[in-house]
């Protein structure tokens, strides 16, 4: 999967991956949050979870819920770890994106 | 393998009209697919993949949704096959072996999966081509019976007249008034309700009103960060500073430079104030509560006579 080194291959699809984390930095997206901003279909987007994950751009966790009481089954929820953050800054600063002042 | 997966209840059901087969088909599709994954990821992949699936809606979506993670599979096992091996064998080709084909043997692979994919589909295609065949079936009569009417003799048509003059005949049809009387009303109540319920599970969420941060209040000044060489050559412009500031106003990260002004000591002068703002940045708010966010500036040198 994800290059321990941190490296990852920044597809197109990765980018809009990425670009969904970044409108929240320190919040949490499950996989169906990400399809709900991105589109991206699901034989795509959990590899390239999973990749983003190994290679420490994400960390994940279980959602904190009773699946009994809440009705529904918990979720994997994903998040930029730190490392993750400054990289993707830099992916997208290399891009001239910004919003002008 | 045995999977822990939540159990079919807790799930949200198809709403009425959708076929309820492509829901537990979904299902064992993915519960499959998990199945196919790395030992290690299989009961995680089938937990996460059961727990999205009823974010999908519609019969067609959700079973999309399932091949989507047969591939998903299929694509992680092979990823995590090769680094494992390359692992194995040399760190030097490990990562040339992540996202490259490696031989007929995963091309095999490969083109049975698309095979399999291209062949539900067309199953899929079919069913719901036949079903709505039978309803066109059921509805056409068992037997057809025909019967042949033989010509009227040319003798007695030649006899008719070609332009009959039919005599006037005026019908007398009695008015009659019709007066209906049911519970109309009890029956409205009932339609609004239902339909009041479900605009009420359906409406999305409120909006949420964004408003970007900047710098603010107490942000050092721009003409203090003039670099010095800079200003003796002349120079001035303006620099697109990329900064992650949390809710409290402080760097998350390093500023990033997200347009140069065309001078590298004015981008480092402008980084250098960006980084010296930290603590003094606007955060973003939604709903009038600060949030984290990531944002661009504008950092404009200019020379003053």
């Amino acid at each position: 999967m994800g290059d321990r080194d941190g490296n990852v291959r920044l597809s197109f699809q990765t980018l809009k991956v990425l670009e969904a984390f970044l409108e929240k930095p320190t919040g949490e997206l499950s996989g169906a949050d990400v399809h709900k901003r991105t589109d991206i279909a699901s034989g795509t987007l959990y590899p390239i979870l999973l990749r983003l994950e190994c290679a420490g751009w994400f960390v994940s966790r279980w959602e904190d819920i009773d699946p009994a009481s809440a009705g529904r089954p918990r979720r994997r929820l994903y998040r930029l770890t730190r490392d993750g953050l400054a990289r993707t800054s830099e992916v997208f600063a290399s891009f001239g994106r910004g919003v002008p002042a | 393998m045995t999977l822990h997966v939540p159990s079919e209840s807790s799930s949200a059901p198809l709403p009425s009209g959708e076929p309820q087969w492509a829901e537990g088909w979904a299902r064992r599709l993915i519960e499959h697919a998990a199945c196919k994954a790395p030992p290690a990821l299989s009961a995680r992949l089938a937990e996460e993949w059961l727990a999205d699936l009823p974010a999908r809606r519609g019969a067609i979506a959700r079973v999309r949704f399932a091949l989507g993670c047969c591939w998903a599979s299929r694509v992680i096992a092979n990823e995590l096959g090769a680094a494992l091996g390359a692992t194995a064998a040399s760190t030097t080709v490990r990562t040339t072996a992540l996202y490259t084909s490696t031989g007929p043997a995963f091309d095999s692979r490969r083109s049975a999966v698309s095979f399999l994919i291209v062949s539900l589909h067309v199953l899929v295609i079919y069913g719901l081509a036949a079903g709505m065949a039978r309803t066109v079936l059921e509805t056409t009569p068992d037997r057809m019976q025909v019967s042949l009417t033989p010509k009227a003799p040319a003798r007695e048509r030649a006899a008719s007249p070609l332009n009959p003059q039919l005599a006037p005949v005026e019908l007398a049809v009695p008015e009659q008034h019709w007066t209906l009387e049911f519970p109309l009303e009890s029956v409205a109540v009932a339609e609004v309700n239902a339909r009041t319920r479900e605009f009420a599970v359906a409406s999305p969420p409120p909006p949420v009103k964004r408003e970007l941060g900047g710098p603010g209040a107490g942000f050092p000044n721009t003409a203090d960060y003039y670099p010095d060489a800079a200003r003796r050559l002349g120079e001035k412009g303006s620099t697109l500073v990329q900064v992650c500031v949390d809710g409290s106003g402080r760097l998350m990260t390093n500023p990033t430079l997200a347009q140069s002004s065309g001078s590298a000591r004015l981008d480092e002068g402008a980084l250098r104030l960006a980084r010296a703002g930290s603590g003094h940045y606007r955060a973003t708010t939604e709903d009038g509560k600060p949030v984290s966010s990531c944002y661009a500036f504008r950092v404009r040198f200019e020379l003053k006579d």
